[in-house]
């Protein structure tokens, strides 16, 4: 918390958010807003939150930039600048934007003093997290604990909502062959990729480091930074960098539609299958302490750290099923042929 | 020690802010590209080096780990960012970007 | 003056929530109004977690060794881990969001042939 850090990385902050707004050229836009999000977790790091920045890292700087990439490239790359008729629009635009920062900041003059140990925030419930998740649940990285065992619910409704994500974009986008007979024009072009040697050898080499990587992050994720999520989208990433250096049909070829689907099904059902496999053993929903009846020599805190890595290897993969099938739908129109 | 670490921090920032200044007064795509992706990279492996010297502040078993992990991130680095430079100087080639050739001088009066 | 010395850091946290809604708002191209989203997002996730940081605190990560005992655990010590599990589950759920934000995109261009808001309303 070194305040000096805090506000040079907080103005650099600030000048990429009102460049990445500003810039008329979309594909420049991206690229700056990679940046924005680079800074961003650069920021969390400084301010102690490492699972955050983690998780930024990936999915902000690294799977948020290639969609963007892949649907610019998809459409229109410059914006249509206009001269006038949008005056009217931008000035009641800055008026609300003026009044809600105005209401913000006299409702910010009640908070407590930044950085204080004393805030209510640190009171009330979290002594009790931090004192007592390793002697519960014997896994030191306290957000890992918190998020898959104390509050491992909404953790199960939120790879949920990832897989309604991934469902959505196939509504939005899937076209199948027989479906072409409507004679809506086809805008957008297609560029087959030339083949390069470099490219393809490193990705090529590359790519299983990554994964190890990705498999390192969600099975150490109960000592260091990390987790499921991380390295679900770090296994996604890695199949997207084939597919970017090669040609989409190859990693179609690998991890077809039905495939992803199925995958991300698998993963929800991991999480929710251990949860049922709890109540079925007769304690509630995801307390993981029955489970030591089933596994073999371990007892209830040890149980809940094993309940935890099951459902965080769920969360991996529907994760990484998703993003590849959200990749795959926006960078081939929903055709699913050439990218 | 720390000498060592702190010469090896200033010497990594000055590579990059010599890439700074190239990649903002170079004429030209290409000769940018090169100035960022070399000075990049090197910068970035002389910074990480600072690191591990740094971890050594007592050897044990941890702190060789820990040293470990970051050479294994320099050799990604040193695999990963030279192909990503690569990568733009062939997009940029493909779309057609034409490098910039010194003009003749003019016939001074 | 002191309010305003000791509390800066939310002044621009709420100068990135407002760049964000402007952007929003006031921008004609829909790409450049889901970048704005996306700021507004990324602002309100370092509001929750710059709460949750305290002065001298490490990682919410208990020092273990190998084969360590356990020591009393000092509160004041860690940082609070409590907005980081909340943040986890934002950034997640943001990038589901952009997934299908920029599918939405998508399929308004295929139909309408441009991106800009206005001539889309033109065209409805």
């Amino acid at each position: 918390m070194i305040w000096q850090l805090d506000l040079s990385i907080l103005t650099l902050i600030v000048i990429c958010a009102f460049a990445t707004i500003m810039v008329k050229d979309l594909l420049s836009a991206a690229i700056i807003f990679g940046a924005y999000s680079f800074l961003m977790c650069l920021l969390w790091t400084e301010m102690g939150a490492v699972d955050v920045a983690f998780t930024e890292a990936s999915v902000g700087a690294g799977v948020s930039t290639v969609l963007f990439f892949a649907a610019v490239h998809q459409t229109t790359r410059r914006v249509r600048t206009r001269k006038s008729g949008r005056m009217l629009a931008k000035v009641f635009a800055l008026m609300a934007a003026l009044l809600t920062g105005l209401v913000l900041i006299i409702a910010e003059t009640d908070f407590p003093g930044f950085a204080s140990p004393f805030t209510p925030a640190s009171l009330h419930l979290s002594p009790y997290y931090i004192t007592q998740s390793l002697h519960d649940t014997n896994v030191p990285n306290i957000v890992t604990s918190v998020l898959a065992d104390y509050r491992g619910f909404d953790t199960m409704f939120e790879t949920a909502v990832i897989f309604t994500a991934g469902l959505a974009v196939i509504a939005i986008l899937r076209r199948y062959k027989r479906d072409d007979r409507c004679d809506l024009p086809e805008p957008y072009v297609i560029s087959e990729g030339y083949p390069d040697t470099i490219i393809r050898f490193i990705a090529r080499q590359l790519a299983p480091f990554i994964q190890l990587f990705a498999l390192y992050v969600v099975a150490h994720g109960h000592h260091s930074p990390g987790g499921g999520f991380q390295g679900g989208v770090i296994l996604g990433a890695s199949f997207i960098l084939l597919a970017i250096s090669y040609d989409s049909r190859m990693i179609i070829g690998i991890m077809s539609e039905r495939l992803n689907i199925l995958l991300g099904n698998i993963g929800v059902l991991i999480y929710a299958g251990i949860g049922f496999l709890c109540l079925l053993l007769g304690a509630n929903f995801l307390d993981y302490s029955v489970l030591s009846k089933v596994l073999p020599a371990t007892d209830k805190i040890m149980a809940r750290s094993h309940g935890m890595l099951g459902i965080e290897i769920g969360v991996a993969i529907a994760v990484m099923a998703i993003v590849i099938s959200i990749y795959l739908n926006i960078i081939s129109h929903g055709k699913y042929d050439k990218g | 020690m720390d000498i060592v670490v702190i010469v090896l921090t200033v010497i990594a920032l000055l590579f990059f802010f010599a890439t700074t200044v190239g990649l903002l007064r170079f004429p030209d795509f290409y000769s940018r590209m090169h100035a960022a992706g070399k000075g990049d990279t090197l910068s970035s492996l002389v910074i990480l080096l600072a690191l591990v010297l740094y971890n050594f502040h007592e050897i044990n078993l941890a702190n060789l780990l820990v040293a470990m992990k970051i050479l294994l991130i320099a050799v990604f680095i040193f695999m990963a960012s030279p192909t990503a430079t690569h990568a733009i100087i062939d997009a940029g080639y493909e779309s057609g970007i034409k490098p910039w050739a010194k003009k003749p001088e003019e016939e001074s009066p | 003056m002191q309010s305003i010395i000791s509390s800066y850091n939310y002044w621009i946290y709420i100068l990135l929530m407002m760049i964000g809604l402007y952007a929003m708002l006031a921008k004609n191209n829909l790409v450049k109004k889901v970048i704005g989203m996306s700021i507004f997002q990324t602002a309100i996730i370092v509001f929750y977690v710059s709460t949750g940081a305290k002065e001298h605190a490490t990682i919410p990560i208990i020092a273990h060794g190998h084969g360590a005992v356990e020591a009393a655990v000092d509160v004041a010590h860690y940082a609070n881990p409590l907005p980081h599990v909340l943040m986890l589950t934002a950034i997640v759920v943001s990038v589901g969001t952009l997934g299908v934000a920029l599918a939405i995109c998508l399929g308004i261009h295929r139909r309408y042939n441009s991106l800009e808001e206005d001539e889309i309303q033109e065209q409805l």
